[in-house]
């Protein structure tokens, strides 16, 4: 699978992509990439925050766990959890399935309008090089 | 050191495995399109093929070498005859200070008084051996036959079509074995064994003829929803079926009576490695003994995770752990004290990652067997 170039990655393999403002804040959904769920195999759980959560970067915000090993989820912007993808706890399988849609975590609510928040992340191509030299 | 491969490895490499080390030898966890849960899927409701010739074989032949096997592995050999196979174990011998360890568990194919054929772990294979020339009479050889032979495991539901459409034999009862020439004309040893708690066989071909058995069976699987299968659905299989892995389950610091495993020794042999050490922890009682887990909730125990009681107080060490497929929770093997005095139905605690995941206290299988 390609790696979309509509958003921006980190080396522990989540993806961050801008869903837009919501007036005070801009929304970001963060995800796992296809490489991580690949890696993974199967995944068969899938443990997130809760909305109103604190999180930062370098902090486990959650697990997703697949047959064979777990795999801690890391906040790639600081903000407060906005919203969780809670159909992943009946199907985690669509993680597998469609790791850059449908397969979302959670939206960050980063503060403050404009900017970009993500700006600092990896593009596709540092990031597919990345999972290249791995 | 670069790995080593099985005969099949290059179609490995076509069908999309993933591929990862066991023991030195790169070998399939899963394959493309597949997945641990849909390949471990196939194997309980229709049929799996599986490439274990990781797998050691060797054999002991010359005057008495079933004889000698006997005086060295638990298993008493005396209980069966020519044409099956049993499961045993290599113990480490009295005088060594972990006498009644595991040094290994295989399977023991007996042809004849005078010619026997081990199917030891990739892990252990070398040690065995060793062990076993070093103390074999004169006139008794072992001999290793790791790089000659293939290992091919056909589990499922539906593997006795499988082989019939091959014109291999399969009406075999559990643990007989036959040799028989199907589709290619090659020679193949079809036992009815296994370790996914199935209907299954393994099949044992010479590795020059391993991909031609590898295809037929393939082809005559296609309208018996055949999937290629993994190591890693091996794994859940064996796990819900609560089937030991050395080096979990068994290992130099583990012995059968704590595993479970003494109904895989011959008591009343006069003569085994281990023998007395074996005996007087089975006169004492184990220190510990090894039960099923089932998780009551979303944590999935690991290997390594301490088990606790209502108080708090570790009592034993998750050996195996993994998602069941079959009863989608977490289940684990462990190693729990004895003064801990639990029974099944017992409800204790594993300590998952800092998170205390109650766990029910269950004797393995976690699901029904259908390999009788």
């Amino acid at each position: 699978m390609a790696t979309p170039d509509d958003r921006r990655y980190t080396d522990q393999h989540e993806w961050a992509l801008v869903q837009g403002t919501d007036g005070t804040s801009t929304v970001v959904r963060v995800g796992i990439t296809d490489h991580a769920q690949d890696a993974l195999g199967d995944i068969v759980f899938v443990q997130l925050p809760a909305v109103g959560d604190e999180v930062a970067p370098g902090t486990p915000v959650g697990e997703v766990e697949s047959t064979k090993s777990v795999s801690d989820i890391y906040a790639p912007v600081a903000g407060v959890v906005a919203a969780v993808n809670d159909a992943l706890t009946d199907a985690p399988e669509t993680i597998n399935a469609d790791p850059y849609g449908a397969g979302w975590l959670i939206d960050i609510s980063v503060p403050g309008e404009g900017g970009d928040p993500i700006g600092g992340l990896l593009d596709a191509d540092a990031y597919q090089a990345v999972v290249d030299g791995s | 050191m670069s790995p080593l491969t099985s005969p099949l490895h290059d179609r490995h490499v076509a069908a999309g495995a993933k591929l990862a080390d066991f023991s030195g030898w790169s070998m399939p966890i899963e394959y493309a399109g597949g997945g641990v849960l849909a390949e471990h899927t196939a194997v309980r409701t229709a049929v799996g093929l599986f490439d274990v010739s990781h797998l050691g074989t060797a054999t002991v032949r010359g005057p008495g070498a079933a004889a000698f096997v006997g005086s060295c592995l638990t298993n008493d050999l005396s209980r069966i005859g020519p044409g099956q196979a049993q499961y045993t174990l290599c113990c480490l011998p009295d005088g060594d200070p972990q006498a009644g360890g595991v040094v290994d568990d295989l399977i023991v194919y007996l042809h004849g008084p005078d010619d026997v054929l081990l199917v030891p772990n990739a892990a252990n294979a070398a040690d065995v051996l060793a062990r076993l020339a070093d103390a074999a009479p004169s006139g008794v050889t072992v001999t290793d036959r790791h790089a000659e032979v293939a290992v091919l495991a056909l589990q499922g539901p539906r593997a006795l079509q499988v082989l019939e459409l091959l014109g291999l034999p399969g009406e075999l009862s559990y643990m007989s074995f036959v040799t028989g020439t199907g589709g290619s004309g090659a020679e193949v040893t079809v036992c009815r064994t296994g370790y996914t708690g199935e209907h299954g066989y393994e099949l044992l071909v010479a590795a020059e003829h391993a991909g031609e058995l590898w295809d037929a069976v393939l082809e005559a699987g296609q309208d018996q929803g055949i999937r290629l299968c993994g190591l890693g659905a091996r794994d859940t299989l064996r796990t819900e079926m609560g089937y030991p892995l050395h080096g979990h389950e068994l290992s130099r610091d583990i012995t059968p009576n704590q595993a479970r495993s003494g109904w895989a020794v011959g008591w009343q042999k006069p003569a085994f490695w281990g023998r007395e050490a074996l005996l007087a922890e089975k006169e004492a009682g184990p220190a510990r003994l090894l039960w099923g887990l089932r998780a009551d909730g979303r944590g999935i125990p690991r290997p390594g995770m301490p088990v606790l009681d209502g108080e708090g107080t570790r009592v034993g060490e998750v050996t195996s752990g993994t998602f069941s497929p079959t009863l989608r929770t977490g289940i684990a093997l462990a190693l729990v004290d004895a003064t801990a005095a639990v029974t099944a139905g017992t409800t204790l605690a594993v300590d998952v990652r800092g998170r205390s995941q109650a766990v029910e206290v269950v004797k393995p299988p976690f699901v029904e067997s259908h390999v009788r």
